[in-house]
């Protein structure tokens, strides 16, 4: 069996979930007809048909609504966000009404909310975003990037069947860029759980999302200058596995905390409170972030080349960190 | 991207250079061609310019370390990494900064406890709260002088391990120079034992560290061996084990050690530091090296107790069954090679102890009393002392007290 | 007796009922330091949520707004619920977390509504959307205000529901005021049900202080939907008979509307064509209104005696799987156990 690229373990793990539960749906813009800006739903409306896979009109946050209201008696909807810098339009419904009614009600919003994040492709300030941050500040959402095509279908099987709002960030750059074998089994990836991707034992870098792939990347050049690099992708930003990160920091003494994501409010600032906190007996060197600077997304490709956290950038701090 | 400087080969036959200067910090701008370290080889000293133009931003070797032609030594990186010089913590600087004001020569070891503080990370003090490690004691490899997690974890190896030597105190010895010894085709090469191998750099250690004199006397050892020979039968049967030289040795040791506590002290930096207790290391022969096991608190106990110690210690050291607590503490150390027919010797001093005593064979010689030749047992006691401390009046003060004792011998043996 | 006249008895019941409660709650609990935060009554409307909502089916759904008292109660919540609600105890339907009209009970089918007001318009589409998928004849009944109309989200529902074609009744109660803003600051239209031909749908303009008008125009609107005919609008023209909230001193509305608009009470007008037509005698009118004081005064009894939630309760249902950390939990570990010495 071929390998599975990131985009298509989606649409294979969205049409499985299709196909298992007769209440899960798709909506959004383009999603039918066209199968989606990026064809995730390619096929699906001819296999379910127009009342599964709906073509919406351009409203965000009455998509989002809708899907609410849908969940509340007891559907499955996957909304897409057709780029994910777009979710902001429907910032009102996620945010104060599908994020809270379990807690103000006891009412139960089993949606998801998908779209393509993250920047690389030339997209300028709207089409390159990693918003991702306003949905971990709110309690009452799961928010979760998976960085591979595995982690990429099992996680958005795992977003459908949970009871709570799930914010899915699927990162456009690797759509086709990344693929592996991928079993013939059903197989789900636990939501809330952090995966080492590369066990070392001199640092710790802590990230998610295309990131991840710079970070192992950066560990193959440090591995040949002794510099052992323990890569942890989060694939779930809330709830965070605390637990994994926490781990390899008591191991390794030192930690970089990688995002694409701006730097101030990122989630590296985040994780660098709860290690500052909760590991800094454990700490041999500061805790180090490497982020994309505090601006919007450019478009010109030197601007965007140095927006976007570079691989050398990291072998770099990772060297000095090791040697500190 | 980062270049590599590497050790040039300065000639044919040049094979490493040592390090003599840095023009440049870590985190300096340099230029192409701008004069960047100094190296001096066997042959020639020489000035050696940085190969691009950038940003010191690894510097691998420090002044006076001698590495191997086309080593790395240090990189240079992109402008960008330029280190912004507010926030990069020099402790050298620091420490420079601080000498200058208050006036003072600063070694390492005399950083105050801020500076302790500051080069070690929460990591290193909570290691140095659970290990009870005093961080003042532990050399610091990491930047700007700070300990690292590596110091701590080599530190605490060796307070820990097994050790066959008792371990030096002092700085560890800086790396060698590889002197360019050849081997032919026939030579075997064996590597060193780690036994050898700490021997070794105990020993090269200990020269280094003290200022080394021996001074030597002479003792009549013939009241002593008429009461060995007296008791001898009586002693095995007592106690099942030989009555050896060995106590009478310890016991004039002891006694003198309490008239001149100064010779059962130990040197740190500029204090001197009065040991209370006086725990005795006997020297003891092993075939792959030797090993110095330590009678503690000798100082509190009678003739019996130490003879059977020093029995016990002794074959216990031979039978490789010591702990690791009976080959630390020594405050003053005994060699006996007199038992392999030595009749003189100028012992190296056991660190971070001030002095160790050889005591040489006994033998039957002929010696002037009272204007005639006789024939007694003598044995010539040689004293090495550390010179820092102790000047040679003071040295020979103390082995004439140990020559008075041993010659007027009338302790109790009981 | 015959549908007509137990329906006009329940719907006048459920009006008194409406409004016995409102104005316990708001002259009497929140005075009184009882009901904290903020109140706000639907005095002179309470037509409009007992007239639509009493014909609805059981598994229809209603998304209420903050004038909808009636529809509440209608719906199945009682006054003990609804009062320990509003004085925050672990005994109402959000147990402590929500406050005033914020109240929703999926297993009764109220959707409680976020403070955002029109968000439940999209919502409402959504829940059609389901019916519609599922073939459920079930249709949704959602309430807002002229305010709300403002809103892109009121836009972006109706449009919605109109072009997927679902059975949801948007029902605007439109008391001619938001809040200080009075209907010709918020739009530049007159009525707001010609907005429904921007979306195809049907725009109904109606009496919102005549319940039985209210009723009729519903009734249409609901078998249009229900027999998968689409979205109506339906604005119930009406007068907000308070401020917009017990702290609102509303100083900005003209003392002769308030005048006017009593006259055209709701209530008095149901009562009153009641006894006309001998459907009801004034003194059953004086035991109805007797009967509900009691139920009333009872249900403040109880809820006021009704615990509070634990504090730690804070912490509890945020997710379905998942515990929320308690901010100091660490500090407290660390400093009083974690520590080796």
């Amino acid at each position: 069996m071929s390998a599975t690229t990131y985009v298509e373990a989606i649409r294979q793990g969205l049409w499985e979930e299709m196909v298992r539960d007769p209440n899960v749906f798709v909506l959004g813009e383009d999603v039918g007809v066209y199968g989606g800006a990026f064809k995730v739903t390619r096929g699906f409306l001819d296999r379910f048909g127009e009342e599964r896979v709906v073509d919406t009109p351009l409203s965000e946050s009455a998509i989002v609504g809708a899907s609410i209201g849908a969940a509340l008696v007891g559907m499955r909807p996957v909304a897409e966000m057709q780029f994910a810098d777009f979710i902001s339009c429907a910032f009102d419904q996620i945010t104060n009404f599908a994020a809270k009614c379990r807690y103000r009600w006891g009412a139960s919003v089993p949606l998801v909310i998908r779209g393509p994040s993250g920047g690389g492709i030339h997209g300028g300030p709207f089409h390159s975003q990693n918003p991702e941050m306003h949905f971990v500040h709110t309690p009452g959402l799961k928010v979760v990037a998976p960085s591979t095509a595995y982690d990429a279908k099992g996680l958005i099987k795992s977003a459908i069947r949970d009871e709570d709002p799930v914010i899915y960030f699927e990162h456009k750059y690797l759509y086709r860029r990344i693929k592996e074998e991928l079993p013939n089994d059903e197989f789900l990836v636990p939501i809330g759980k952090a995966d080492i991707k590369r066990k070392g034992k001199d640092v710790s870098l802590i990230t998610y999302g295309a990131m991840v792939h710079n970070a192992l990347e950066a560990a193959k050049v440090l591995a040949q200058d002794g510099v052992d690099l323990e890569v942890v992708d989060l694939r779930t930003l809330v709830p965070l596995d605390k637990a994994t990160v926490l781990e390899s920091v008591k191991k390794t003494n030192k930690v970089i905390l990688l995002h694409e994501d701006v730097r101030t409010g990122g989630f590296a600032g985040e994780l660098a409170a709860i290690i500052a906190e909760e590991t800094f007996e454990y700490l041999d060197g500061p805790v180090m972030r490497i982020t994309a600077p505090d601006t919007p997304v450019p478009f010109s490709p030197p601007l965007e080349e140095f927006f976007l956290p570079k691989t050398s950038d990291i072998i770099r701090v990772a060297k000095q960190l090791a040697i500190y | 991207m980062p270049t590599n400087v590497i050790m040039p080969q300065m000639g044919e036959s040049i094979f490493e250079g040592t390090i003599t200067k840095w023009m440049k910090r870590l985190g300096d701008r340099v230029e192409r061609d701008e004069a960047l370290f100094e190296i001096s080889t066997d042959k020639v000293d020489s000035e050696i310019p940085a190969p691009v133009s950038g940003v010191l931003s690894e510097l691998r070797f420090q002044v006076g370390e001698t590495v191997e032609i086309n080593t790395v030594v240090a990189i240079i990186d992109d402008e960008d990494w330029a280190v912004g010089t507010t926030n990069s913590v020099n402790l050298d600087q620091q420490v420079a900064n601080e000498g200058k004001a208050s006036q003072l020569q600063h070694s390492k070891s005399e950083l105050s406890k801020n500076q302790v503080a500051q080069r070690s990370s929460p990591l290193v003090k909570r290691m140095a709260r659970e290990e009870k490690v005093d961080l003042s004691d532990v050399e610091g490899t990491g930047l700007g002088g700070r300990i690292t997690k590596q110091d701590m974890l080599d530190y605490l190896s060796e307070r820990n391990k097994i050790v066959e030597v008792a371990r030096p105190l002092v700085q560890p010895v800086q790396k060698e120079s590889v002197s360019f010894i050849t081997s032919s085709g026939d030579d075997e090469v064996v590597p060193m034992s780690a036994m050898r191998k700490t021997i070794a750099d105990h020993m090269i250690a200990s020269r280094r560290t003290s200022a080394h004199v021996t001074t030597v006397f002479e003792v009549n050892m013939t009241p002593i061996v008429a009461l060995r020979k007296q008791l001898a039968d009586e002693f095995i049967r007592k106690e099942g084990f030989k009555l050896s030289f060995m106590p009478f040795f310890i016991k004039g040791v002891v006694d003198s050690l309490k008239k001149f506590p100064v010779m059962n002290a130990s040197l740190k930096g500029n204090n001197i530091i009065y040991r209370k207790e006086i725990n005795i290391g006997i020297a003891v022969a092993l075939e792959e090296g030797l090993i110095v096991p330590v009678i503690q608190g000798v100082h509190e106990i009678g003739f019996m107790s130490l003879a059977r110690a020093a029995v016990d210690l002794t074959d216990r050291a031979r039978q490789k069954t010591l702990s690791p607590d009976e080959v630390q503490g020594g405050t003053f150390t005994i060699t006996n090679p007199g038992v392999f027919g030595s009749l003189l010797g100028t012992p190296i001093i056991n660190q971070p102890q001030v002095a160790i005593l050889c005591v040489g064979a006994i033998t039957k010689r002929p010696v002037v009393i009272n204007d005639a030749v006789v024939i007694r047992s003598m044995a010539y006691l040689s004293l090495t002392f550390d010179h820092r401390l102790i000047d040679g009046a003071l040295a020979d003060y103390f082995m004439s007290s140990i020559k008075n004792k041993l010659e007027g011998w009338n302790d109790s043996i009981c | 007796m015959p549908f007509e006249k137990k329906l006009l008895l329940d719907m006048l019941y459920y009006m008194k009922l409406t409004r016995e409660l409102e104005t316990r709650i708001e002259q009497k609990l929140y005075r009184q330091g009882k009901i904290v935060g903020g109140v706000y009554g639907g005095r002179g409307q309470e037509a409009i949520a007992v007239g639509s909502s009493i014909q609805l089916m059981k598994d229809d759904c209603i998304c209420p707004s903050h004038r909808d008292m009636g529809a509440f109660l209608i719906r199945g919540l009682s006054p003990r619920e609804v009062l320990a609600h509003y004085m925050g105890r672990k005994t109402g339907v959000s147990q402590g977390k929500e406050a005033n009209m914020h109240m929703g009970d999926m297993r009764r089918n109220i959707v409680a509504f976020v403070s955002m007001l029109a968000d439940t318009v999209p919502v409402a589409a959504g829940i059609a959307m389901a019916y519609k998928m599922r073939r459920q004849r079930n249709v949704v009944l959602c309430y807002f205000g002229d305010g709300a109309t403002s809103r892109g989200d009121w836009h972006e529902g109706l449009n919605l529901a109109a072009v997927q074609k679902v059975p949801v009744i948007y029902l605007c109660n439109n008391n001619q005021y938001a809040y200080s803003t009075p209907l010709e600051k918020q739009m530049p239209i007159k009525d707001i049900s010609i907005r429904a031909e921007a979306y195809a749908m049907p725009g109904v303009t109606v009496d919102g202080n005549d319940v039985v008008a209210v009723y009729k125009a519903t009734q249409e609107a609901v078998d249009r939907a229900r027999s998968g005919g689409g979205a109506t609008l339906i604005e119930c023209k009406t007068f907000r008979m308070t401020g917009h909230a017990a702290h609102d001193d509303v100083k900005y509305v003209p003392k002769e509307l308030f005048e006017a608009w009593a006259k055209k009470d709701p209530i008095l007008k149901l009562e009153s064509s009641l006894i006309q037509d001998q459907v009801m005698s004034e003194k059953e009118v004086r035991l109805m209104q007797t009967r509900i004081t009691t139920e009333v005064n009872e249900a403040v009894k109880l809820a006021e005696n009704d615990p509070f939630p634990d504090p730690k309760d804070t912490l509890k249902g945020v997710y379905a799987d998942q515990l929320i950390e308690a901010p100091l939990a660490f500090a407290k570990s660390f400093f009083f156990s974690g520590r080796k010495e």
